[in-house]
This record gives structure tokens, C-alpha cells and sequence, in this order.
């Protein structure tokens, strides 16, 4: 039985492995499934993904956009209906390859690496990227002015690499769109650079904002589809066709205020994807020069991780010493944080700091609201362990000092917290294990960390598999380590007294 | 030197002490027995600061330590009562020795640190009192690593490092095994035998008699007679006192 078991868990392993490493075929006859079924389902993030698709700010639960419109118009003329499939941007590629929905349409920009990957329908909008810059700046003229300067953009973008590509530019990536400008706004960073439709919805409708040189970079957005359904992309390159021609394509544009004199060329039927060569070029090295851009990544989180662990411990114990032994309003206050950061998710911490405390003046660096926000929860977390550590020790033991003339702070700092420490240890380095992989949150407040240059560069060259077993492998370099630490401690104080 | 006039004390509803009094004079050396649960502990804790009282009064060397308040006393309150704890010594059932350091370190902690004591001075006077003992072969040893009857003399010995002018006892033998009942008694006997101001609760009623020179006796929170110990043992008058002893010595 056991052998049949391990058999089992071998060959269920090895196929999942499988099941990642290759792309699923798709079966033949896509476009038959679809209209069997009766809808098209479509994958796109609206998380923050104006004017692309996005929830209707006067009835949230409905979702509006230019790509929804073309989306209802490509159903229509399959003969079915259009759902949408959330997913987040950056993973949308390996979600269509998992089979999760039939197409990508979110402003997917046509490249070389992603058609080794995926079937792209001709174009449907010719996107150009757009410099933004507060309205009182006066040394960025174009983006030949970026040098030395704090430029943002989003995760995975060709504006991205073209940030990347200028050298000496410090590049700030962001998952979403609106959280650049909004950084830009306060000054945490001096231009974003993104497609024109996001530089159009967020940026030019700020008061604070504006457009700083011509369009840069010209490219494609195609409908991506799986390899092998080709059946599906020449339908949908005869229905785009079909609605460049009757013009319900320009009356969409138009209508969310997208259309310019670039798009006649996607009437003309321009192939041309080239201009991508050199970044590409990047794309297809081998895995050891990404090495260097991990291990910043990594050294990022060890030193977050680090900080906020020794914020954590540090205020931790204020927090404890506060509730036990502090005055009864005090301890109040003490019990009320504790309660709360634990109560509350780490993330919106994470969101209120960084993002919320600007609207009332306050502006922290991506750095110190990181260190802060992991910090500030886990001395929650640490406070709980203190105070069960101290708990746990004989009545006597207080007495014992107390009888022999110490004052109550003598006595907590030689005789109790000593033991109580010992007792809480194993637990407080379980906590920095967990700390480390919950630093990857900070990510979302701009910091680019272990798991947020794995996003970027995953994302970017769509070697998720490859890319994400190195950074598994890395976390569990830092992290093992500390849990052998934890269980020979453990093992200790389990021997032990002292 | 110690000076006790109607102490009240209660646990909750539940009324201990209705007004005890007791006066202990310099180097006297007073034994409190008595049942299980009569009061002991509590007075000898009442006396040392470790349990707050509602009314009366308890004088130490001329600090008074009023009805001291449990809740939020203040800074003179919790001051006095440390004056109080530095003259008068305490050793408990449990022991207590600070498990985290040396006998050494347990026993110059409290010099070093409330007396302000140098390091060195510390360490020559507490191997003075480990010799006493017969225990300066344990100086680096950890609590952990000594017997019951150890631990306590260590113990004894840690209180006595402060240099106390009395020092209270709570049933000190109490959790040890028999045959190190005796090694611990006689570390006691010799620091009477040096004038040392002694209390102590204890159920070991030979030893009351060798070295007590009164014996007071407890019953549910009273105290129900007092006098020398050839008068107590041989010729109690307390119906109280011959019932407790009559119980006891059948053992
Ligand atoms: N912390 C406490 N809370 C409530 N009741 C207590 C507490 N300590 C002692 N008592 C009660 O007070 C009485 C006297 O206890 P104690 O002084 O320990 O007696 P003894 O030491 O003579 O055995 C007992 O009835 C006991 O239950
Ligand atoms: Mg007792």
C-alpha cells in the first residue's frame, strides 16, 4: 500500500509537472466550441483598467470600457455573447495557455516574444506611448530628459522596456494604473511613461498633470488567442476587418475620445512589428543574466525583511510592556493596536500608509512605508507572543524579586522578560519566516522585491515556470535557514528551563 | 522591630484576618503553626508587602506600611514597601531561584543591581555565604541542575546575600523530599543561633519546639494562642490548639 502510494504521488507530481511545462493544445475547433456554448469568454484585469475595462463608476457592478464595446461587437458577429474572465494583467498570457478563457483582449501589445507564445488576430488599435509630467516641471521636455530622473510605468509594459532601454533612468514599477500618477502628483516620482489611452483617462484629466512631448513608440494591441486555434483568429480577423470597414470601430474610439490620425494606418493593414529587436534580443538570454536583477531583489526583501522584523520586535515589546505593567489608559490604547492590526488585513496597512496618508499631507517613501506597515503589523503578532512568553512564568518568580528589594521595572527587566523571551523565541523566528514571504506584499507600494522582479521579468518574457522555480528556490535559501534555527531552538528550551 | 495592630484581610467576600495583632522583637525568633489554609502564608505576605491589606497597621522598623492599596498605589506607597522588603527577608515553599541564572548570579542579582554593590565585593561576600552552605562547589550550576534541599539553601542564601535584618520563612521545607528536610532546617537553626529576627510557618512541630521562642498559633484566620513552646506543646489551653496537635502528632 505505502509503495503504491509513493508510486502514486510520483507519477501525480510528474504530471502536473507536465501539465505546467507544456502549453495545452487546444482541440480542434475553437470557434465550434464557442458558438456551441453559446458565449465568448474574453480575460482581461478591470482592476483599475480604465478606459480599457473597468467598472462603471454611477453602477460598479457593471463593467464598461472601449474593449468591453468591442468585445459585445466581436460576440455579435460570432452569433453569441460576450463574458468577461477577471485576471490579473500580468498573468493574463499563461492563464490563456492554461485555457482559462478563449481569448486576451487588455491592450495586449504585439511582440515577437509573445507571438512565440500565442496566435495574435491584426491589430485593432495602434497604441503610442505618452510622457506625463506635473504641470510645474520644467526640465523634462520628452523622455530624452529622463536621465537621473524617477520615472514610473506599469509591470510588463513595452513602455517599461523602453524606460529600461534609456539607462540611467530610475524605473519605479506599478501594478496598476492609477497609483503612477498618483505618485507623480505628490511628487514621489518626476514622469510616467504608459499607453496612450492610460496617459489619456488618468493623466490628462488630472489638474496637476500634463503631456510632455509627442507620443513615442508606436505599436500594436491584438486579440491574443491560443497556438493551434487558428480557426478562432481568422474569424476574428475577418470581424475586425469587417468593423474597421463599416467604421464601428472609429465610433467606438471616438466615443471614449481614443481615435487619432495614427489609426487610419490599421486600415492600411500595417504588419510591420519590427522596432522591438534589441529589447527582444533580451528576452531570449539565458537564464543567468537575469541573476544579477534577483539577487537585487532578493537583497531588497533581506533588508525589508530585516528592518520591519526589528521594528517589529522593538515595538512589540513596547506594546506588551505597555499592557501589562503600563497605566490602565495606556494599556487600553496598547490592547486596542494590537486588536487592530491583527483584525485588519496587512494589505489595506499597506494601501492606507502609502497611498491613503498623502491625502492628509503625509508622504512617505516607498522604503520607509514598507518597513513601517510590515513592521507596525507583525509587533502586533510579536506582542501577543510576549505576553503568552510572560504569562507562562511562575507568580513566584515576581514575588521572589519583588522580596528581594527590586522595583517592579528591575525585576520585569532582569527576571521576567529574560525567561519570558526564551519562552517566545521559536515563535518570534517562526514569524520572521513568515514575515519574509509576506514582505512580497510591499510590492504593491512600488517596491520591486524578490517576487515583484520575478512579476516584472516573468511578465516580461513569459518564462514563468523557469523564472518562478529560481525565486522559489531563493526564498527557500533565505527562509530554511531560519527555520532550522527556530526548530534547534525549539528543541532546546524543550530540553531545558534556561 | 515588627509591629502588627488589628490587620484586616479579606480574599473577595471572603473575610481571612478580623484584626490581628503581634509584636516581634529584635531577634526574636516566632514559629507560626497551625491547619492547612488558616493564614500562614498570607501573614507572613501580608508582612512583606506582597498581599495589600484593608485596615490596620504593620510597622517595620519604624516604616509603616498603612492599608496599602491594590489598586493604582502610589510612588511613596510602593517606595515604602521596598524599604520594607530590603530589612526583611523572604524564602519561599516553591524556592524560586531565577531558573535563567547561575547560583551565583541568582544570588548577586539583587546586591548588585538594588544595592548598587560592585560586582566584586558581590561575588566574594556570596561565596562567603556558599561556603557557609556547603555549596561553593555549585556556584556555576543552574537551578536546574541542584537538588530541592539545594535549591532552598541557595535560596536562603540569596535573601541573606541582602543582608536582611529579619527574614520570614514560608513553610521552607514543605516540598522537599524527607531526607532533605534536615540540611535545610539546620542552615535555619544556625542562622538563629546568630540572632537573626526570624518568622516562620512551618508543620514541622520538632523543630518549632528547638528553636521557637514563642509559637503562634493559626486557626482559620485567628490567632488562637501564643506563648513559649514548652508551654504550647506540652500544656496548650486553646481547644483549638489541642485538636490541631492532637491531629498532627498522631502522624
Ligand atoms: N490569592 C488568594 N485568593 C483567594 N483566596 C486565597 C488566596 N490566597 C489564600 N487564600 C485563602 O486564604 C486562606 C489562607 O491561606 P494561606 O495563607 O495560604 O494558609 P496557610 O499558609 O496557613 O496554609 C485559605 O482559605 C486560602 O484559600
Ligand atoms: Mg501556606
Amino acid at each position: 500500500m505505502k509503495q503504491f502510494l509513493r508510486i502514486f504521488s510520483l507519477l501525480f507530481g510528474l504530471s502536473l509537472l507536465l501539465y505546467w511545462a507544456t502549453p495545452t493544445q487546444a482541440k480542434s475547433g475553437a470557434l465550434d466550441n464557442i458558438k456551441k456554448r453559446g458565449y465568448l469568454l474574453w480575460g482581461s484585469d478591470a482592476e483599475g483598467g480604465a478606459p480599457y475595462i473597468f467598472p462603471d463608476p454611477k453602477d460598479p457592478s457593471r463593467l464598461i470600457g472601449f474593449e468591453v464595446d468591442i468585445a459585445e461587437a466581436l460576440a455579435r458577429e460570432l452569433g453569441v455573447s460576450a463574458r468577461q474572465s477577471q485576471n490579473a494583467w500580468d498573468s493574463l498570457i499563461p492563464a490563456l495557455q492554461r485555457g482559462d478563457f478563449d481569448m486576451v483582449m487588455n491592450g495586449i501589445e504585439v511582440t515577437p516574444q509573445r507571438q512565440t507564445k500565442v496566435l495574435f488576430s491584426i491589430p485593432y488599435y495602434i497604441y503610442t506611448e505618452q510622457l506625463v509630467v506635473r504641470k510645474d516641471e520644467t526640465e523634462i521636455r520628452d523622455i530624452n530628459d529622463l536621465k537621473g530622473k524617477k520615472a514610473g510605468t506599469l509591470s510588463g509594459t513595452v513602455a517599461q522596456d523602453i524606460l529600461m532601454n534609456l539607462g540611467s533612468v530610475n524605473v519605479r514599477i506599478y501594478a496598476g494604473q492609477v497609483e503612477p500618477y498618483e505618485d507623480l502628483a505628490i511628487g514621489r516620482i518626476d514622469a510616467v511613461l504608459l499607453d496612450l489611452p492610460i496617459a489619456a483617462y488618468y493623466g490628462k484629466t488630472n489638474p496637476r498633470l500634463r503631456y510632455a512631448g509627442e507620443p513615442v513608440g508606436e505599436g500594436f494591441y491584438g486579440i491574443a488567442v491560443r497556438k493551434g486555434d487558428d480557426d478562432l483568429k481568422i474569424e476574428l480577423d475577418r470581424i475586425i476587418l469587417k468593423l474597421l470597414q463599416s467604421g464601428e470601430l472609429k465610433k467606438i474610439y471616438e466615443k471614449w475620445d481614443l481615435w487619432n490620425k495614427a489609426q487610419d494606418k490599421l486600415l492600411a493593414g500595417v504588419k510591420d512589428t519590427s522596432g522591438y529587436s534589441d529589447i527582444e534580443a533580451s528576452k531570449n538570454a539565458p537564464v543567468r543574466t537575469f541573476f544579477p536583477m534577483l539577487l537585487k531583489g532578493a537583497g531588497i526583501t533581506v533588508l525589508i525583511s530585516v528592518a520591519s522584523m526589528a521594528l517589529a520586535v522593538t515595538l512589540g515589546l513596547v506594546l506588551t510592556l505597555t499592557r501589562q505593567y503600563g497605566r490602565p489608559l495606556l494599556g487600553r490604547l496598547a490592547t486596542s493596536y494590537i486588536e487592530i492590526y491583527r483584525g485588519t488585513p496587512l494589505l489595506i496597512q499597506l494601501y492606507i500608509l502609502y497611498y491613503g496618508l498623502p491625502n492628509i499631507g503625509i508622504s512617505l517613501s516607498p522604503v520607509i512605508a514598507a518597513v513601517l506597515g510590515l513592521g507596525m503589523n507583525y509587533a502586533a503578532y510579536e506582542a501577543e507572543l510576549y505576553r503568552a512568553g510572560i504569562s507562562a512564568i511562575p507568580k513566584g518568580q515576581m514575588e521572589a524579586a519583588l522580596s528581594l528589594g527590586m522595583t517592579q521595572r528591575t525585576a520585569v527587566q532582569r527576571i521576567i522578560l529574560p525567561q519570558a523571551f526564551r519562552i517566545a523565541l521559536p515563535g518570534v523566528t517562526n514569524d520572521f519566516i513568515a514575515l519574509f514571504k509576506d514582505s512580497s506584499l510591499v510590492s504593491i507600494i512600488a517596491m520591486v522585491e524578490l517576487t515583484k522582479t520575478y512579476t516584472i521579468l516573468a511578465a516580461s518574457t513569459l518564462r514563468f515556470f523557469e523564472l518562478g522555480i529560481i525565486v522559489a528556490v531563493l526564498y527557500f535559501a533565505m527562509s530554511y535557514p531560519l527555520s532550522l534555527l527556530a526548530r534547534r531552538l525549539e528543541e532546546r528550551l524543550k530540553g531545558k528551563s534556561r | 522591630m515588627i509591629r502588627i495592630r488589628g490587620l484586616h484581610k479579606s480574599f473577595g467576600a471572603q473575610q481571612l484576618f478580623k484584626g490581628l495583632d503581634l509584636d516581634i522583637t529584635r531577634g526574636e525568633v516566632v514559629v507560626c503553626i497551625g491547619p492547612s489554609g488558616s493564614g500562614k502564608s498570607t501573614f507572613l505576605r501580608c508582612i512583606n508587602g506582597l498581599e495589600h491589606f484593608e485596615k490596620g497597621e504593620i510597622i517595620v522598623d519604624a516604616i509603616e506600611l498603612h492599608s496599602i492599596r491594590k489598586v493604582r498605589p502610589e510612588r511613596q506607597d510602593l517606595e515604602a514597601i521596598r524599604q520594607v522588603r530590603l530589612k526583611v527577608g523572604m524564602v519561599f515553599q516553591q524556592f524560586n531561584l531565577f531558573p535563567h541564572m547561575t547560583v551565583m548570579e541568582n544570588i548577586i542579582e539583587a546586591p548588585v543591581r538594588v544595592l548598587g554593590r560592585k560586582g566584586e565585593e558581590a561575588y566574594r561576600d556570596a561565596l562567603a555565604l556558599l561556603e557557609k552552605i556547603n555549596l561553593q562547589q555549585k556556584v556555576d550550576s543552574y537551578p536546574d541542575q541542584l537538588s530541592g534541599g539545594e535549591q532552598q539553601r541557595v535560596a536562603i542564601a540569596r535573601a541573606l546575600a541582602m543582608r536582611p535584618e529579619a527574614m520570614l520563612f514560608d513553610e521552607p521545607t514543605s516540598s522537599l523530599d524527607p531526607e532533605m528536610v534536615g540540611e535545610v532546617l539546620s542552615v535555619i537553626k544556625s542562622l538563629v543561633n546568630e540572632g537573626m529576627t526570624t518568622v516562620i510557618a512551618t508543620h514541622e512541630m520538632g523543630f518549632a519546639d528547638e528553636v521557637a521562642d514563642r509559637v503562634v498559633v493559626f486557626d482559620k484566620g485567628d490567632i488562637v494562642e501564643m506563648g513559649p513552646p514548652e508551654e504550647i506543646f506540652s500544656n496548650p489551653k486553646a481547644e483549638r490548639t489541642k485538636v490541631f496537635l492532637s491531629r498532627v502528632l498522631k502522624r
